[in-house]
């Protein structure tokens, strides 16, 4: 038998060529395994075409997913004069990186487009299980172009996208919609993201609601998927997930599970869910309350998260990964289903001066099922109770009293009666008859559950957020009263637009990655980072997050910008300049824009005027 | 001097709703709890980390001032004060 010697050159050279191969296939597997699903789906719905696309590297790098991407696509395919409500805005929904890799929280998904309320970029995030679904279908985004003839579903499957008629669909509410595809689907695992109603009927308060009660609510993204002839995306299948370096982030998730479970607030969160925020925020003076004439609801305790927890209260829920699992299951007059949350509950109550606990319940469920925004509803029927209340219009529902306010809202829904009125929100109706003064908004959307004249910081984020006031696009809450992650005093200004620039920035770079909000009570920016590193295989640093969040507040800032808003738009309504609080610890304080938002213009490398400069754009790879 | 006391959330399991407590002149919060513990000591670990300062996202407020933008611990109290005991809360 011949015996082969190999020459120490013939050996090296052999070493060299296996080890570049088995790089090369390493960086291929890690191309695939990245936590993407690696497909989007781009339908034009006039053309009935459907492509499937791999997801950009480009913009994974540079967005991560979730709003990077819608920001992303509505900035590269909608002119800013186009018609929101016309065929030629684009709708958009998208998951994050770490959207259903088991990393606890990371069950979100988000919907961008053109506002149809205010034109702004704006994004909705929401959480349940139909973000990991989507992955699970193959995808990591859909976006919706045109505008079909007929109402249809978007049906995606194991990498497959299809539009499917929903005649039979279009009409129901959000449940009923939601029922019924999944039993003509014959797939009880297939997850719906649906408009109800007020979608259908392009009410400017319209959301998308996914998993029967979970929002992607604020601004009208429900009303563009109706502009659309929409009714549905559904996702259903079951492939993999994969992600790159899967020991090193089993490590990441044990030390944030571990993070997670042993900070007070997430624990908190577990006990009483957000609902528990109506008597801190009462007992601190800045419960808006009767359409923000106030900031103090006598009454708050018997609509406060306690009372919720006492009376009503079935069990606790999360969405998919949650370990903190905040959502409330609740029980009133035999019927269960999910919330309300804080803001909900704020909404139907304080702010318009009800202290009815069952009715917000009932009405933040039935908001829900017709596909309405539960904050943007109840506020402008609290702008409407003070019209009436200042006899600005002869008809109209009163402070204090529920009474019809459940036909009301349905009203609202299906442009019907008075509410057909206030369904495009509080600003157009108050407009309409004169005294726009009485809604409580930024850029048309209105200001949620914290009484800014008590809360200059929050009160910067609500001037300054890029799709109108906002509590979820910079959560000043936090620091100015929850005290997470430092204490801040809420009644100055010092420091605060540097804080207010971080909070947005850091939270864009989570609403682009696929987390829940609520686990920045928890975790940093390195949590972030590295959980993402190990994900997706790439090497992004706190830092590096951070960039990317501010690359996607500026996108939306240049779109708006593009729109018409200028410097004289970030600012509040006259009642919160003027108007001192008459009571409670902040008694007498307004919000001060200046020098507040000078210096926040500054720290943002905008111009005096509030225009990202060329030096800031070139930075951050927008020039 | 009569202090009134608001419990939330998870305090509601050691102390009332709402409570008066007699306190001398020129108390401060500090004295306040060490009282409120004195009653109830399951309290001071819902209240209190080991150093015996205040747990991280407990809130106490003073008429409804945080306390922490006022003197901590040692802000003084006066008769017909509202002291609010908030336990670790989130939401948004």
């Amino acid at each position: 038998m011949k015996k082969t010697t190999l020459s120490p050159l013939s050996i090296a050279f052999h070493v060299f060529l296996n080890t570049f191969i088995w790089l090369c296939i390493y960086r291929w597997l890690c191309g695939i395994m990245d936590a993407y699903a690696g497909k989007i789906a781009d339908i034009d719905l006039t053309r009935k075409k459907v492509t499937v696309a791999s997801t950009p590297s480009d913009w994974k790098k540079r967005y991560l997913g979730g709003r990077g991407f819608g920001a992303r696509v509505v900035t590269d395919r909608v002119d800013a004069r186009d018609d929101p409500l016309g065929e030629k805005n684009v709708f958009v929904l998208a998951s994050g990186p770490t959207t259903g890799t088991g990393i606890p929280l990371g069950s979100r998904y988000e919907i961008s487009a053109k506002s149809p309320l205010n034109g702004t970029l704006m994004s909705s995030n929401s959480g349940g299980v139909f973000g990991w679904k989507i992955k699970r279908a193959g995808f990591d985004a859909v976006i919706l172009n045109g505008k079909a003839d007929k109402p249809c579903f978007i049906f995606l499957n194991e990498g497959k996208a299809e539009i499917r008629d929903a005649s039979a669909y279009w009409g129901k509410t959000t449940h009923e919609a939601t029922e019924m595809i999944i039993s003509d689907l014959g797939d009880t695992k297939a997850k719906v993201a649906c408009i109800g109603p007020a979608g259908e009927k392009k009410s400017l308060l319209a959301c998308v609601i996914n998993d029967m009660d979970r929002a992607a609510g604020r601004a009208g993204g429900g009303a563009v998927m109706g502009s659309k002839n929409v009714k549905a995306i559904v996702a259903a299948g079951d492939l993999s997930i994969g992600v790159a370096d899967e020991e090193r982030l089993n490590t990441v998730k044990e030390r944030i599970r571990e993070k997670l479970e042993k900070n007070g607030i997430c624990q908190a969160l577990t006990k009483y869910g957000t609902a528990v925020l109506v008597n801190i925020i009462n007992e601190a003076g800045i419960l808006p309350t009767r359409n923000f004439q106030s900031a103090h609801f006598a009454n708050a305790e018997k609509v406060s998260g306690e009372a919720l927890a006492e009376k009503y209260l079935k069990k606790n829920k999360g969405c998919y990964a949650c370990i903190v699992r905040c959502s409330r299951v609740t029980e009133v007059d035999g019927e269960i289903h999910e919330g309300p949350e804080y803001e909900p509950l704020w909404a139907f109550t304080a702010d318009l001066g009800i202290d009815d606990l069952a009715f917000a319940t009932k009405a933040t469920w039935l908001c829900n099922k017709l596909g309405l925004d539960a904050i943007g509803t109840p506020t402008a029927i609290a702008c409407a109770m003070e019209m009436k209340e200042k006899g600005y219009i002869r008809d109209g529902p009163h402070f204090g009293s529920p009474d019809g306010l459940l036909d009301l809202i349905r009203q609202m829904a299906y442009r019907e009666g008075f509410g057909a009125e206030l369904s495009d929100g509080s600003y157009r109706f108050a407009e309409k008859h004169g005294h726009p003064e009485l809604s409580m908004s930024v850029k048309k959307q209105d200001i949620p559950a914290y009484d800014p004249r008590g809360l200059q910081g929050h009160g910067l984020e609500y001037a300054t957020s890029v799709r109108g006031a906002d509590h979820v696009y910079g959560y000043m809450v936090s620091p100015e009263v929850l005290g997470a992650p430092v204490k801040l005093d809420p009644y100055t200004s010092e420091g605060k637009a540097q804080w207010t620039k971080t909070f947005q920035d850091l939270t864009a770079a989570i609403d682009a990655s696929g987390m829940c909000l609520f686990s920045s009570f928890a975790l940093d920016a390195d949590d972030y980072a590295d959980m993402i590193s190990a994900a997706t295989g790439t090497s992004l640093s706190a830092r590096g997050l951070l960039h990317i969040g501010e690359r996607i507040w500026n996108l939306q800032r240049l779109f708006n910008l593009k729109v018409g808003y200028t410097k004289d738009d970030d600012t509040l309504p006259s009642r919160l300049l003027n108007e001192p609080l008459r009571e409670g610890a902040p008694k007498g304080r307004v919000w001060q824009r200046q020098p507040l938002l000078d210096e926040y213009y500054e720290l943002r490398g905008w111009d005096k005027n509030g225009v990202p400069t060329r030096q800031k754009l070139e930075e951050l790879g927008l020039a | 001097m009569k202090v009134r006391v608001k419990s939330f959330a998870i305090l509601r399991q050691y102390l009332p709703r709402e409570t008066v407590v007699e306190m001398a002149e020129g108390a401060s919060i500090r004295d306040l709890l060490s009282i409120l513990v004195q009653q109830v000591p399951p309290l001071a670990g819902e209240i209190f980390n080991e150093q015996g300062e205040l747990k991280e996202f407990v809130n106490i407020l003073k008429n409804g001032r945080n306390i922490h933008f006022i003197s901590g611990l040692e802000t003084t109290i006066g008769d017909g004060d509202l002291v609010a005991l908030f336990p670790p809360a989130g939401g948004g």
